[in-house]
């Protein structure tokens, strides 16, 4: 037969207590990182980019991403562009002949292409399907042209982990946390800002 | 031309060579004046997830959770946590590779703690606080069936052997060290350790480091004779969860009138969790 007793068991009060205590921990923790999400709005959380001014192009962009392909894929400022005919982003040096033959160019992938514009000038275009990030195309626009060519986090693609397997590893210490809602470097404002 | 053009260029190269590759490039080439209609591209801008897949995948944390929490506590169906187990390790596993996850949610929450600048996204805190609410009133559901780390396990698990008693406890204390350095590195902003020893994260996104793949491997098989060691004698989230559902408000019990103290159950129970019922004081003569 049940022992009467009158009000609750040392037990069920323990266990009321504790969990009145880690329910006002939790609530505790959380709060002021809502409180601060509210007062900073949304976007502002931050996201894994290049800063194309510090990028060495050593290439382990294509490497080290823990992505098959690699998040990072090489982007153009069309603004920074010299449209040059003989563009060493897209030629190797020394090519056999100016022409979108696969031996001419730097791109392993064939990822960028090649349309005439005008005379003396052509456009070069990235085709992010096939580009695997590895800024070969990049150290021959930096090395020979203005550097309109560079390397930025596809957030598309990046899954912005928490260790981003790339910096963890880039030599020029050139990854850097942007807001999301502002996610991209454009070169040649950078330029500016950076003057 | 062809040869007068590249030679132009190297030269070029040459002489700005001291200055390029670093912060600086000049222009070399001015950008042209068109004739033609010629318009510059836009710059390219590709955005991040679309927020939908956020709402998406919160949503889904909190049905999967309540659902848990009706399979578990009313319905007590094992067929029906096998079927959310396999479905949360496609989703939060397969489809979403593993992330955002609130085990590692716990160092966002550590830095956004020590450091006021960093911002942490309003899904991670959804992440990390629901499966401890939920705890606190029914339990840890969250280990139950939803968590992908605990269903991969789960899922090839053959014939669990019992943990002798002192070496499982023993082992127990590992998640609480764990914890604590995770917490640790994540608030100086040192590493985020979670994510980069996280053994099952390669099998979901199906790429990673080779090391990772042969830890993963490695618990996999290890999994197949011992029930989820990841979630019991490693994994930081499961000792947080373990303080609150404790605690918690209601939780799986032997019904204890039914009880005949056979001890079937307790042998039968994969991770040792099922103990013999105890009287509580005032409650059996």
């Amino acid at each position: 037969m049940p022992v009467e007793h009158d009000g609750i068991s040392r037990r069920r009060f323990l266990d009321k207590v504790t969990r009145g205590a880690v329910a006002v921990a939790v609530a505790g923790t959380t709060a002021p990182l809502a409180a601060r999400l509210g007062a900073e709005g949304p976007g502002t959380e931050m996201v894994w980019q290049i800063d194309p001014l510090k990028c060495i192009q050593c290439g382990q962009c294509a490497t080290e991403c823990v992505l098959d392909i690699s998040a990072v894929k090489c982007v153009h400022d069309f603004d920074m562009c010299g449209y040059c005919k003989l563009c060493l982003g897209f030629f190797k040096p020394q090519p056999a002949e100016l022409d979108s033959g696969a031996e001419n160019q730097v791109c392993p992938t064939g990822a960028i292409t090649r349309r005439f514009v005008e005379d003396p000038y052509y456009e070069y275009v990235i085709d992010e399907e096939l580009c695997i990030g590895c800024g070969k195309c990049v150290a021959g626009c930096q090395a020979f042209g203005n550097g309109a060519l560079y390397l930025q986090v596809r957030h598309d693609r990046c899954k912005n982990c928490n260790e981003c397997s790339i910096a963890a590893q880039c030599p020029a210490d050139a990854f850097v946390k942007l807001p999301a809602k502002k996610p991209y470097i454009v070169k040649h404002l950078r330029m500016e800002e950076h003057k | 031309m062809r040869r007068r053009l590249l030679a132009a260029a190297f030269v070029a190269g040459l002489l700005l060579a001291p200055t390029a590759g670093g912060a600086e490039t000049i222009e070399r080439f001015p950008p042209p004046d068109f004739e033609t209609d010629y318009r510059l591209p836009e710059f390219a801008r590709r955005a991040a997830d679309s927020p939908v897949w956020q709402i998406v995948d919160v949503v889904l944390l909190a049905a999967a959770l309540s659902a848990m929490t009706w399979l578990l506590l009313y319905k007590r169906s094992r067929n029906g946590v096998a079927v959310m187990t396999v479905a949360c390790l496609a989703y939060f596993g397969f489809i979403r590779g593993g992330c955002v996850c609130p085990i590692g949610a716990i160092q966002n929450v550590s830095l956004g703690l020590a450091d006021p600048s960093f911002v942490v996204p309003w899904r991670v805190v959804i992440f990390f606080t629901l499966p401890l609410a939920f705890a606190l009133l029914v339990g840890r559901v969250f280990c139950g069936g939803v968590c992908p780390l605990g269903a991969i396990q789960d899922v090839v698990l053959l014939k669990p052997l019992k943990v002798p008693g002192p070496l499982a406890a023993a082992l127990g204390v590992l998640p609480f060290i764990y914890l604590g350095l995770a917490v640790l590195l994540a608030a100086t902003d040192t590493a985020f350790v979670i994510c980069r020893y996280d053994p099952f994260v390669p099998f979901f996104r199906l790429a990673g480091p080779l090391h990772m793949f042969i830890a993963g491997l490695a618990f996999l098989l290890v999994s197949t004779f011992v029930g989820r060691p990841y979630c019991r004698f490693v994994c930081p989230y499961g000792a947080v969860l373990s303080i609150c559902s404790r605690v918690a408000l209601k939780r799986v019990t032997v019904t204890p009138d039914d009880c005949i103290v056979c001890g079937l159950c307790e042998d039968a129970c994969p991770y040792d969790c099922i103990r013999k019922p105890t009287a509580e004081k005032g409650e059996l003569p």
